[in-house]
């Protein structure tokens, strides 16, 4: 991709904002300050290093003051400026171009940098001269990418994909971006936050593969604008963009179900205007998926998090489990060790109504009938944007990847003896309310006994749920016994985390972190098993 | 003439306009010649636009485009001249931009499903049906997106008694949508009419509104026949609408849906009104009359009928104490008698009359 083209999009991206930001004098000089109100109080909390940033804004500051009415556009054009050349900083398309083959060497190094065994290995298959021997070794065995796999390979030809998956760690991101290269998918764009740049190995690696940044601490609602408005623009250019539209790292263990409507009413803008703009591609399809682990590795943090007085969560957090190398080194041997699997469910594609999409990238209507789709979009018969209705559009296909959601999760053995295990508790427990049940639990304990009752009647309505096509799960939930179950389970909710989620001592069943517990069982929530919920 | 339908093809390639050939030459069509169908149509044909209606029958097709009349389903009404009818659903459903759905609720699954092979995405559709699915409790929205393409979807429910409607009384009615677009096309068509549609965002409200006064008509019905007088004609009603407000909060509806004219308006009109069927049903049932007979002897479908089933069994899964409805389930499905039906009402323990009230 040549720099003209970069410059082109930026232009667009600016001016897009400008016109909806700044349609007068007014609101231009009001989106101005309101800017450099949160721009000034965010680097009052934040000092930038070199200060830089401060004087730009001091600057900007000192002309909007004097500015005749009609000046503060052009000002507010120079910070949006500002603010698009950072989110497009870290996006090099030379390195986009070419990570289809960098992908999967980066993330093999990045993981056996993690793992010296792993290092080692690789180092003696090398000079054993071993085929293919990057793929094989490290992630790719630890790794089980299913679903619709074929039919977003062929839509990402003739269309543009925005790959939607779930979110529960910051690892999120290096996985998807293995999956896709397994895939034999071009690295697809995505807003990185900067706190994943906390992680200097991580952060290096992400920064070179299609991310764009994404400043959380930059609350205008004028940087917000950009940055759908710059995504948006890439889905028109033909990017294939990814994004987790739960927002931020699920911090109860719930599947989501209250999404993000702004950057995935992109999608559907960005259909729009290729449809205005005669494009001969203007098709641009959803692809949900789900990654499901059997641990995961900032559990603690944000569990801590969620019960955190509800709705004072901390949007931004820093100092997780993911900015400590070590941490993540031990969470990788974990996995290896316990021979651990990481699922990714890529689920069916859709349009961007939410309405299921054909091999050949035909919607379908509930029915199976191929329709026009471009037909939701005409009023009086013609193609155009109608804010409300668009609106109303994307919630239903918010509806559609929620719904895709709870499809494809994949339950695993620790979801389901946590689940069951929290059950016991609380049944053994039935006055106690939630939080003290949380913060007093050392002394507390239930009978293997009554773990194995609530985990067969757990386990036979997964089964059912399965069997109904709710949800999906894995091998040892399919076919294993409940002491086999609890045995898989036992061994991962005991050995990764600080504090074990449960362990077995004799024939009792203790909870050293019952938040654990509720946080690897929550991934049942939300699947009509409440009658089982004492 | 029959068009040959390629499966395999999108039934519109999108071009610069999105396939604007369609060419839409009618303002509105009526699927469903029932009574509230056909008034809904007349009316928007006497307002100026031109109207569509489909009919299952080709005969009532025949008699509403040539003879001007619905004798059966309206003995006695003069219909617009320029209001036409047909039993081809694909010409009657690609003739119009906005489309009304007026089919009872037991026929509206397979209706609605021929409808989805001709429906694009451009369509407003609206229905006015008043019931739930039974067994699978689904509202008629529900059903609409489960077998059309159809986005911009509505319902419209209020006081229309269709006589009273026919014969140019002044009446209102709610049409609730999530789009914008669908409560305004409605409002364009029947705007400057002397029916009055004010418009919602709540379309489960309106849709529990209107399914559940038809259960409680039956059950003033039945206090009519049985003697009682306004005093617990009126007590019903109101403990009726806590029970319908009670029913539709779990459902998701506004609280406020149920004070306005598709709640508490209905309600009036349907519980007291000789015209309604449901309450016509509910009179012969309280003299003793059986179900079947009161049944056989009706030319159109009295709602209340299968939706107390419907409601019933979705309240016993969420254990919901709703005694109004369990008791019109004992006397139109039970066989149980006026009487005993009335004294189990009358037994219930008294409780707080607002506590179904959300309060902050």
């Amino acid at each position: 991709m040549d720099p003209e083209h970069r410059e082109e999009l930026i232009v667009e991206v600016v001016q897009r904002v400008l016109d909806r930001q700044a349609r007068d004098d007014r609101s231009a000089e009001q989106a101005l300050f309101d800017t450099l109100y949160h721009e000034r109080r965010r680097l009052e909390h934040h000092p930038d290093e070199h200060g830089s940033e401060a004087s730009f804004y001091d600057r900007i500051y000192s002309e909007a003051t004097k500015a005749a009415p009609g000046r503060h556009r052009e000002l507010l054009r120079k910070v949006l400026q500002q603010f698009a050349n950072e989110v497009d900083g870290h996006f090099d398309r030379r390195v986009y171009a070419m990570a289809t083959k960098a992908v999967p060497v980066a993330l093999n190094v990045l993981l056996n940098t993690l793992s010296p065994l792993r290092l080692v290995e690789t180092i003696q298959a090398r000079l054993a001269g071993s085929a293919d021997v990057v793929d094989d070794i490290g992630l790719a065995g630890q790794i089980e990418i299913s679903g619709h796999t074929e039919q977003v390979k062929r839509l990402a030809r003739i269309g543009t994909t925005i790959l939607v998956p779930t979110h529960s760690s910051n690892l999120d991101s290096v996985l998807i971006g293995f999956a896709l290269h397994q895939l034999g998918l071009p690295p697809y764009t995505y807003g990185a936050g900067l706190n994943l740049f906390a992680n200097p190995v991580v952060g290096f690696f992400i920064g070179h593969l299609g991310a764009y940044t994404v400043d959380r601490r930059k609350t205008a609602p004028t940087y917000k604008d950009l940055l759908k408005t710059y995504a948006g623009a890439t889905m028109e250019t033909g990017y294939h963009n990814l994004f987790f539209p739960g927002g931020t790292r699920g911090r109860s263990g719930a599947v989501e179900h209250k999404l993000k409507l702004g950057l995935l009413g992109m999608g559907l803008n960005a259909y729009i205007n290729n449809l205005l703009a005669g494009r001969r591609r203007p098709d641009i399809f959803v692809v949900p998926a789900t990654i499901n682990y059997q641990l995961v590795l900032e559990a603690e943090t944000l569990i801590d998090d969620h019960l955190k007085a509800t709705g004072k969560s901390r949007y931004i957090i820093e100092d997780d489990e993911f900015s400590r190398p070590r941490r993540i080194l031990d969470f990788m041997t974990k996995l290896f060790s316990l021979h651990s699997k990481i699922d990714i469910v890529v689920s069916r594609p859709m349009d961007v109504f939410g309405n299921p999409v054909d091999d050949e990238g035909r919607s379908l209507d509930p029915k199976g009938r191929i329709i026009d789709r471009s037909r939701y979009v005409l009023t009086n018969d013609v193609i155009g944007h109608e804010p409300q209705r668009d609106r109303e559009y994307t919630r239903e296909l918010a509806r559609s990847v929620g719904e895709a959601f709870h499809r494809d999760t994949l339950i695993k053995s620790t979801n389901l003896v946590s689940y069951a295990a929290f059950q016991a508790l609380k049944h053994k427990n039935p006055k106690t309310g939630l939080y003290r049940l949380l913060r007093s639990s050392t002394e507390r304990s239930v009978s293997v006994k009554d773990l194995y009752r609530h985990m067969e009647q757990t386990h036979h309505r997964v089964l059912d749920l399965a069997q109904a096509g709710r949800v999906r799960i894995d091998d040892t939930v399919r076919s294993q016994d409940t002491v086999a179950i609890v045995g898989e389970a036992l061994a991962h909710l005991g050995s990764y985390h600080s504090n074990p989620a449960i362990v077995r001592k004799a024939n009792r069943i203790l909870y050293p972190d019952p938040k654990l517990v509720l946080y690897y069982g929550n991934r049942l929530s939300g699947f009509g098993l409440d009658d089982l919920e004492a | 003439m029959m068009i040959d339908h390629d499966k395999s093809q999108p039934r519109h390639q999108y071009g610069k306009t999105g396939g604007a050939d369609r060419g839409y030459d009618r303002d509105l069509t009526v699927v469903g010649g029932g009574s509230f169908g056909t008034a809904l149509a007349s009316l928007a044909a006497g307002n100026d636009k031109k109207v569509i209606m489909w009919v299952r029958r080709p005969e009532q097709a025949a008699e509403i485009s040539e003879q001007h009349t619905n004798e059966r389903y309206l003995p006695g009404h003069d219909l617009p001249g320029d209001l036409q009818a047909t039993s081809d659903m694909e010409r009657a459903v690609r003739a119009s931009r906005t489309v009304i759905v007026a089919i009872p609720s037991k026929s509206f699954r397979a209706v609605t499903s021929m409808l989805g092979e001709y429906l694009t995405g451009d369509q407003v559709v609206v229905h006015s049906t008043k019931g739930l699915e039974l067994n699978t409790h689904r509202r008629m929205s529900e059903i609409l997106t489960e077998e059309t393409c159809a986005k911009k979807i509505g319902a419209l429910s209020g006081p229309n008694l269709a006589k009273e409607i026919m014969g140019g009384d002044p009446a209102g009615c709610l049409v609730a949508s999530r789009f914008a677009e669908v409560r305004h096309s409605l409002q364009v068509i029947y705007g400057g009419s002397r029916f009055r549609l004010y418009s919602g965002h709540d379309v489960v409200g309106t849709e529990i509104a209107g399914a559940f006064k038809n259960i409680v008509a039956l059950a003033c019905g039945a206090a009519h026949g049985m003697g009682f007088g306004q005093n617990t004609v009126s007590l019903l009603i109101t403990r009726g609408l806590s029970e319908m407000t009670r029913f539709g909060l779990t459902m998701g509806a506004n609280v406020f849906t149920f004070g306005g004219l598709a709640g508490v308006g209905d309600l009036v009109a349907t519980c007291t009104s000789p015209l309604s069927r449901n309450h016509k049903v509910g009179v012969r049932l309280g003299k003793g009359e059986p179900l079947a007979e009161i049944l056989d002897s009706m030319t159109q479908v009295a709602e209340g009928v299968p939706t107390v089933a419907a409601v019933q069994q979705f309240a016993k899964q969420r254990h919901l104490n709703l005694p109004i409805v369990n008791g019109v389930h004992a006397l139109v499905h039970e066989a149980m008698k006026p009487n005993d039906v009335m004294r189990l009402l009358m037994s219930i323990p008294v409780g707080q009359e607002l506590a179904v009230l959300p309060h902050g």
